[in-house]
């Protein structure tokens, strides 16, 4: 069974049906991609899957419990994390105290202090800045803060909602870099893009979305060489 | 076109009204500060005596303060009720101090009874504070526009007769120990203990305030959700739990605050909060709502402002008892400020664009 498992949901914001039953599913360990353009649905669905808002039908399952009744936090606590749209870093913490938050969840201070130090390997940038307001850092480091925040919470899937917006293409390249790092180290890793290509070209599965549907879905290869996908995203 | 320029033409009407305004405060103060040096008809122990008292009222500001600048970091709500809050706590205090007052534990055990009095006054306080949170404010959370706001004046209202109805409306005197009473003497000035004792509490309670918003996790993360609640979540803070914490900091500072204003007036009665309440509010809004050095600096400010101002300004123009005229001078300050700098001096604007 996979580890995700989104089951017809319809999301509404008042009367505006955003997802019009969506139906993904993420296997364990894998990289599974969302792609679509520009209000497609894919951060509405995301948020669904955090508990930020929730589906009027349909359910989604993880680890084999149904999500309906928590918090987002509390979902967040059983290992599914978000880093959302527009990364959301805390802006007037200092870079520490971001890490520190997103280990809000742990309460192992040693393990706490060694996956700090992970992160550290991970994003050399980020331990000169540790004193640093984050609000003052790059794009791309503030992207770093944003996923590092997030892996500080050890989740056992992380939800990414366009990590690439907004970065260079010599950023974009390490943005995806890390994500083929953390799946590495066994993290299933959700991605929504809008740059297609490359979401493609790293995932295992994918899955296309328009208007609020899913209109096809694949693995990576398989997409990449779709016709369809090709003219609607690749140009 | 045509509404370019209506808009132009008035806001340079509004501007000109506004420039006077501004002059006009600024020459009250400017001769009014020389005419009252000049006539020096005070003394430099009657100008402390000012000084004091200002730092004083101020530390108690700057602690009520606090509790509407977190409040609102965290909720975006203006907590009307929160000066109300100081009352309970007061009330509460007023029981235990006539208690203390009754067995003589007051005069014979200063420290002790002192303690017992804030305790028992930020106790009650605290609890108020998180109930109102719980009963009346998480119901409004997710809802527009002004109703939370009037949500929180139903509250203040609740609060103050509920008082009235179970301790009447009566102005009940605070004990007067004697140890309060009596004043150190510092190279010939007088300095009331009563003023050292607040004064020197406040800081030391805002300091520990301070401490635990700056270094503790519950701290850090009530900051965290103030900037974004959202983000705060997916990180798994629950936010509930972050906003009882907030709700409870500010009760423990309205608890002290309220003693100690009871202690300096010496009275308690059901409406004694709605001054220090809307003018403390105002201090957090001269500092920079949301911000907490802007609430302690803004209260400071506000009660230096209010104790000195009125006798520095307005004596040298001839304005008879012009400490009669201190809220007056108040209320005309924070009135500049929502005017002039409606962020405060640290805050910044109210409406940030998000990233
Ligand atoms: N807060 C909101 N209120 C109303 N409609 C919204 C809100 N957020 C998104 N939408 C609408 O829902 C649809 C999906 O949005 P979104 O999930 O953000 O798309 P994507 O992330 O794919 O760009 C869009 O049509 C958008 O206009
Ligand atoms: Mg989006």
């Amino acid at each position: 069974m996979a580890l995700l498992e989104i089951d017809d949901i319809h999301v509404f914001y008042d009367k505006i049906e955003a997802l019009k039953g969506v139906s993904m599913s993420v296997e364990e360990g894998r990289i599974v991609t969302l792609v679509g353009g520009n209000g497609a649905g894919k951060s509405t669905t995301l948020r669904a899957v955090s508990g930020l808002l929730h589906p009027r039908q349909g359910a989604i399952r993880y680890a084999g419990e149904t999500l309906g009744q928590y918090g987002a936090h509390e979902i967040a606590a059983m290992g599914l994390v978000q880093v959302p749209e527009g990364r959301r870093i805390f802006g007037r913490l200092t870079v520490n105290e971001n890490l520190e938050m997103g280990a809000f969840t742990q309460k192992n201070r040693q393990q706490i202090a060694e996956d700090r130090e992970r992160m550290l390997t991970l994003f050399p940038r980020l331990r000169e800045r540790l004193r640093q307001v984050a609000g003052t850092l790059s794009g791309g480091e503030q992207q770093m803060v944003a996923t590092a925040r997030a892996m500080m919470a050890r989740p056992r899937a992380l939800l990414m909602d366009e990590p690439s917006m907004g970065l260079s293409p010599m950023m974009v390249e390490q943005v995806f870099e890390t994500i083929r790092t953390i799946n590495a180290q066994g993290v299933t890793v959700l991605l929504v893009e809008q740059n297609a290509l490359l979401a493609l070209s790293i995932a295992d599965t994918g899955y296309v979305m328009e208007s609020g549907r899913i209109v096809l879905s694949g693995s990576g290869p398989e997409l990449l060489d779709d016709e369809r996908v090709r003219r609607a995203y690749l140009g | 076109m045509s509404a370019t320029t209506l808009t132009l033409r008035r806001f340079n009407a509004v501007d000109v009204i506004l420039w006077l305004l501004r002059i006009g405060v600024l020459l009250i103060v400017v001769i009014g500060t020389l005419a009252t040096l000049i006539k020096a008809r005070y003394t430099i122990a009657q100008w402390l005596d000012f000084v004091m008292f200002g730092l004083t009222i101020g530390s108690i500001y700057a602690q009520i303060a606090l509790g509407y600048t977190m409040v609102y970091g965290v909720l975006r709500l203006i907590n009307f009720a929160h000066g109300d809050i100081v009352m309970t706590g007061a009330f509460a205090g007023y029981f235990a101090a006539a208690g203390f007052d009754r067995s003589g534990l007051l005069e014979s055990r200063p420290v002790l009874a002192m303690a017992g009095i804030l305790l028992v006054a930020v106790l009650t306080s605290t609890c108020i504070a998180v109930l109102t949170e719980r009963i009346a404010y998480r119901p409004f959370r997710r809802v527009q526009g002004l109703a939370p706001l009037i949500c929180a004046i139903g509250v203040s209202f609740f609060l103050e007769q509920t008082f009235r109805g179970l301790f009447g409306s009566s102005v009940k005197s605070y004990p007067d120990p004697s140890w309060l009473r009596a004043a150190f003497v510092v190279f010939g000035f007088r300095i009331p203990r009563v003023d050292v004792l607040v004064i020197g509490l406040a800081l030391v309670f805002m300091a520990l305030l301070y401490m635990v918003v700056q270094r503790t996790r519950m701290g850090t993360a009530m900051r965290a959700v103030a900037e974004d609640a959202e983000a705060a979540a997916l990180m798994g803070i629950d936010v509930n739990r972050v906003i009882v914490f907030t709700f409870m900091l500010g009760g423990v500072m309205a608890g002290i605050a309220g003693v100690f204003y009871a202690f300096l007036y010496k009275q308690v009665y059901f409406f004694m909060g709605f001054t220090p309440g809307i003018k403390a509010f105002g201090a957090a809004v001269l500092g920079g709502i949301g911000s907490i050095p802007g609430a302690m600096l803004g209260g400071f400010f506000l009660g230096m402002v209010e104790s000195v101002g009125p006798t520095l300004f307005l004596d040298g123009i001839g304005i008879p008892a012009p400490y009669q005229l201190r809220d007056l001078i108040a209320f005309t300050l924070l009135i500049m400020v929502l005017i002039f700098r409606p962020q405060g001096i640290l805050g910044e604007r109210m409406a940030r664009k998000r990233a």
